[in-house]
């Protein structure tokens, strides 16, 4: 008799959890079946009347029964909250093409972006960054450099004068030269800097560019280190499918010297308006440190043999993002700025 | 240098393309700059014959013509004055192409049928020198036995074809700006045999005597003159040169003047060595003196510029004048002329400095000059003239008096090098043997003997192994190299701590929205005059040979190129311009530059700014995430009022202690005018030297409290010149330990507030790190904090 009532309170409860709406409603069975004064509770009161092997039956029947009816209301409130979640972010949707509202950021400059990228790879290396006066004496920049006042390479440079004594460096070398007064071998050092000459300006020509300038010296130190030191410099900085080509060329301050071409990194070498048809782009002067520069910083050059390697950051940023005008770098458009 | 591939063919076999031979010469050293192609342009151009003149119907100054052009019969219309019937002349074919991208197409002039065009020389791009019997403003006139050549291609008929290769010849190698030097390169990159036709000119000798003619000759400066020669040819015929000279001088880029000009030119060109020959009869008492000129001295040159000389001018000079700038330019006065019959040739080697600043005072630089600048050899000299008189005698212009004069103060020393192929290998990263150096060496005429190296007269550059080592990796191949990496003593890569600044810096300024720039460090006067910084003129550092009136000094501050900047984006519509750039100051402190020393040189961050969003705080922030950035906690704000270049009450300078490390503020009104700009402009230089004098190492660690904070407002009313940060210093200076943070909510201005007043309001945050705060503890220290607002600022609490 019992057992059919709570049968039919079990059914029910089912049938009425399942058709619930919302919260509230649920809530009102929640006390109409478990409460206090719910269906269970009265069955459990009659339970005095029941005979002493009815009762533990009934109990435990009356007991499964509430679990079951709490698990469903449970189930049901956690259907009902996530319907009612996603009732409100269907109100919520928004149009995700409307623009941001971040944060302008500024960029750096292309050149710093070339010295920056070159110096990671240098640095990668094991060289360090190296930085010296850009007001340098003629003594750095010519005489310890093996470019003595008569000598015929100081007619490759127009060089702006302080006096006749000090100058406007004409290139990043004068700090090699200050580098190895001061430290002893093993010496790994790139330095990138501002050089000035005197060109007028144009769309390939500025009096202030910027150089950077590596130099190792250590024992055994040879051209063929040289060539893979630059071939992997290459391929890191203009990409791994980059070659170069060593010519023979004069440096004073190298000896053996080279110029440098790299296969032309817009066109890949077959020719294009940047290489100028050619396939090779001029990339960079180097060579093996003259050994009286050597002398010079005080450096046995029997004991130690180094090199050297210098190139123009402007050149290699206009190449890489296709700039046409070298003014555009000095003209500080921003409209020309943020494109980087 | 150019030269023509013909006049190479003279020293070897060249037996690849001009293409080619261009490659492999720029891959051994001699870099080749272009190619040209003389004679490819002209197409379709052929020997032509005139058969009937008839004057034009419509047309009083031209005429009609029949040509016969080999296969067939044409019709041309001409202007040309100089032309009879039979003449033979070029004929430009109906689609035919001439030099200059010029296209000859058939069409009407003045109604009449025109099917092609007779060439001038000019047309044809040849010279009145090498075709002295043509007219330039009429038709070229061809020899009659081409009559037999009609309708045949002009280029070949008059043999125009000729590659000229212009090299680029570095300052080491003077010899190779010579025929005999490119030719001898030539061989060996091709790796055939080098016939050397000027081989036994050396061999040559005539007595040496103290005076020929009555010609004597004295070197008063021994120390610039290192050898002169001099010969003497009389009854010299001055007319003009043959064309295959003037032609070869032409491919070399050198005009043809005279036969005996010509032949100076020509043998330095073929040798290398500059000549100059003088008529005897201009040189007073035919006395030659080679000595440095005198301070007023003047001579007109072979240009008819009169130049003024120096004492650190060498010059050529009778007993009277100065006859020529010696290695540089002959003088008007000794020139060859039409009439000449005696002249002196003279050979000599001058020390390379005195050319080159010599070339330098007077302004001109020449053939000549940027030979001996490179310094020449003076066992050459002699060679070279033994050339002239051998062409002179060739050419059968004059006789040469078989006798020299050589003034030979300064003999060449020969050196020798240790060949040592070990080192040569290390050096370069080879495996070369010592039989393949050698032979290298040997094909370069370099003698070995018992591992000595003794290089020829011609190559003053060889002074020691690692140019034995140039040598013998050039010939090998560049190519041939290998590739290896450094094995050194483990180095590391690290920045500086100066260098993480910047890039720390650099990084957080993009993320504020700023954009780089790259500014000259050279600038004006009248820069400095536009900032209001005149006063900065006398001590800047300046240059003596600037290259325009816009680039004279260093800057000492950054304000002018930053303001440059901004005012250019202005002038270009640019909105909401917000601007860093790191870079140098150069400032001659304690007279470095008199000294001859470097002068002071500080890294220096400049931000500028202008727009919406933009004012004194927006800038004031960036430099204080500047400083946090850099690690620099303690330092003291103070209003700057007496900086020209910026608004008196709206400018602030940073200090540690009384070091002075940035400057910002607004950009003074007239100075923003100064620039044609209306509005509030912004400014900032932060030293970035002394940023990373005062930044602080690594930062320590403060627990996180455990205990809440109590927060209390405070808003006060003071008079209008009691700064924030006075209020601000009164009250942590009472509030002492236990305040956290005071930060400032409002400020209040009202007429109600009486004149002059404003109204200050606060919250302040307490917290002590061992317990919570009570009530009793912080009432008495907000009323002592009150009071003494009250007392030391005259504030009143605002209830």
């Amino acid at each position: 008799m019992m057992k059919e009532q709570i049968d039919k309170i079990k059914k029910t409860a089912k049938e009425e959890i399942e058709n619930v709406q919302t919260i509230k409603d649920l809530n009102d069975l929640k006390v109409k079946y478990l409460g206090k004064k719910g269906e269970l509770t009265l069955i459990l009161r009659q339970m005095g009347n029941l005979s002493s092997e009815e009762r533990p039956i009934i109990g435990s029947l009356v007991n499964e029964v509430r679990d079951t009816i709490e698990n469903r209301i449970k189930e049901k409130e956690e259907e009902l909250e996530q319907e009612k979640i996603k009732e409100k972010m269907a109100k919520e949707k928004i149009d995700i093409t409307i623009p941001s509202k971040k944060t302008v950021l500024g960029s750096c400059h292309p050149i710093t972006q070339i010295i920056n990228e070159v110096e990671d790879i240098f640095l990668g290396m094991g060289y360090e960054i190296a930085d010296g006066p850009e007001v340098e004496t003629c003594f750095y920049n010519f005489d310890q450099l093996n470019a003595p006042e008569d000598h015929p390479s100081r007619d490759l440079q127009d060089t702006f004068y302080i006096t006749d004594k000090v100058i406007l460096r004409t290139q990043t070398s004068p700090v090699q030269a200050r580098v190895m007064e001061n430290k002893k071998p093993p010496i790994k050092i790139i330095c990138p800097g501002t050089v000035y000459r005197s060109d007028t300006i144009d769309a390939t020509h500025s009096p202030v560019f910027h150089q950077v300038e590596g130099l190792v010296v250590d024992k055994n130190i040879s051209m063929s280190d040289l060539k893979g030191t630059l071939e992997m410099f290459a391929k890191k900085c203009l990409g791994e499918n980059t070659k170069i080509r060593f010519r023979p060329h004069h440096f004073p301050f190298t000896e053996p010297s080279a110029e440098v071409d790299v296969s032309c990194f817009v066109c890949g070498g077959k020719g294009c308006r940047v290489c100028k048809d050619e396939g090779w782009i001029e990339l960079l002067g180097c060579g093996m440190v003259h050994p009286n520069v050597l002398k010079n910083c005080n450096i046995d050059p029997k004991e130690y043999s180094g090199f050297a390697f210098g190139f123009g950051v402007e050149r290699i940023a206009m190449a890489k993002f296709g700039i046409d005008d070298l003014r555009l770098l000095y003209e500080n458009d921003v409209r020309f700025l943020k494109q980087f | 240098m150019k030269t023509s591939v013909e006049w190479l063919k003279e020293y070897t076999n060249v037996d690849v393309t001009t293409k080619d031979l261009a490659d492999i010469l720029t891959m051994t050293g001699t870099k080749v700059e272009t190619i040209e192609e003389k004679g490819k342009e002209i197409q379709n151009v052929v020997v032509g014959k005139i058969l009937t003149i008839e004057k034009h119907p419509d047309a009083d100054k031209l005429v009609v013509t029949k040509v016969d052009i080999g296969e067939d019969i044409v019709q041309i219309v001409t202007g040309a004055k100089n032309i009879k019937v039979g003449d033979i002349i070029p004929v430009a074919k109906d689609g035919s192409s001439l030099p200059k991208g010029v296209k000859i197409k058939k069409g009407k002039l003045r109604g009449v049928d025109s099917c092609g065009m007779m060439c001038s020389i000019g047309e044809l791009e040849l010279s009145k020198e090498e075709y002295p019997e043509q007219i330039e403003d009429g038709i070229m006139i061809l020899p009659k036995e081409y009559e037999s050549k009609l309708g045949q291609d002009i280029v070949d008929v008059l043999d125009l074809r000729e590659d000229i290769l212009d090299f680029e010849i570095t300052p080491n190698r003077p010899d190779c700006l010579s025929i005999e030097g490119l030719g001898r390169e030539t061989a060996v990159s091709l790796k055939n045999e080098f016939k050397n036709p000027r081989k036994n000119l050396d061999k040559i000798d005539v007595e040496n005597k103290k005076e020929i003619e009555g010609l004597r000759v004295d070197i008063k400066a021994p120390d610039l003159c290192y050898r002169y020669i001099a010969r003497v040819v009389k009854n010299v015929k001055i007319g003009p040169s043959p064309k295959w000279m003037v032609r070869r001088l032409k491919a070399c880029g050198i005009r043809s003047i005279n036969n005996i000009v010509d032949i100076t030119n020509y043998v330095m060109l073929e040798l290398g060595e500059p000549m100059h020959a003088f008529d005897i009869e201009s040189i007073e008492g035919k006395h030659i003196i080679v000595r440095r000129a005198n301070k007023d001295e003047k001579i007109t040159t072979l240009d008819g510029v009169e130049r003024q000389l120096n004492d650190d001018i060498l010059v050529i000079s009778d007993e009277k004048k100065a006859v020529a700038i010696a290695g540089v330019m002959g003088g008007e006065n000794s020139e060859i002329e039409k009439d000449t019959k005696t002249i002196v040739f003279e050979a000599a080697v001058f020390n390379r400095g005195s050319i080159r600043k010599a070339s330098k005072q007077v302004g001109i630089r020449t053939e000549s000059s940027s030979r001996f600048e490179k310094g020449l050899s003076t066992e050459n000299a002699l060679r070279a003239i033994n050339r002239a008189v051998e062409l002179v005698e060739e050419l059968k212009i004059g006789e040469a008096i078989p006798e020299k004069i050589d003034v030979y103060p300064k003999k060449e020393q020969t050196i020798s090098i240790t060949l040592n192929p070990d080192r040569i290998n290390n050096l370069i990263g080879t495996n070369l043997t010592k039989e393949e150096m050698i032979k290298i060496l040997e094909d370069l005429e370099m003698k070995v003997e018992n591992d000595k190296v003794i290089p020829p007269y011609f190559r003053q550059d060889i002074e020691q192994e690692a140019d034995i080592a140039e040598e013998v990796l050039r010939i090998y191949g560049y190519d041939k190299l290998n590739s290896t990496q450094v094995e050194s003593s483990a180095t590391i890569g690290l920045r500086t701590k100066i260098q993480k600044i910047e890039k720390d810096v650099r990084c957080m300024l993009i993320n504020c929205g700023m954009q780089e720039i790259y500014t000259y460090g050279i600038i004006s006067k009248k820069d400095l005059e536009k900032i209001g910084a005149t006063n900065l003129f006398d001590s800047s550092i300046k240059i003596i040979n600037p290259l325009s009136e816009d680039y004279t000094i260093m800057r000492q501050t950054t304000i002018p190129s930053m303001m440059e900047t901004l005012a250019s984006n202005d002038s270009k519509k640019n909105q909401d311009v917000k601007l860093f750039d790191i870079s140098r100051t150069y400032v001659n402190e304690n007279e470095e530059i008199e000294n001859g020393n470097v002068p002071k040189e500080d890294k220096v961050i400049t931000l500028g700014m202008y727009g919406k969003d933009v004012d004194f705080y927006t800038l004031k922030g960036i430099v204080e995430n500047i400083l946090q950035v850099s690690n620099i906690v303690r330092f003291e704000l103070k209003q700057e009022v007496e900086n020209p270049s910026y608004h008196e009450g709206r400018c602030a300078s940073v200090y540690i202690g009384i070091d002075k490390i940035a400057t910002f503020g607004q950009i003074h009104p007239i100075i923003a005018q100064n620039y044609k700009m209306s509005k509030e402009i912004y400014v900032a230089e932060i030293n970035l030297s002394k940023l990373e004098k005062y930044s602080k190492p690594a930062k320590k660690y403060t627990p996180i409290p455990k205990f809440p904070a109590v927060e209390r407002d405070i808003a006060i009313v003071v008079d209008e010149d009691v700064t924030v940060g006075k209020i601000e210093d009164v009250i942590t200076k009472q509030a002492k330990k236990l305040l956290e943070k005071v930060k400032l909510f409002d400020i209040y201005r009202d007429e109600k507030l009486g004149k002059n007043k404003k109204s200050v309001a606060y919250s302040l945050q307490f917290r002590d790190p061992n317990k919570t705060l009570t009530d009793e503890e912080i009432n008495p220290l907000m009323e002592k904090i009150v009071q003494s607002l009250e007392k030391e600022l005259n504030a009143k609490l605002r209830v």
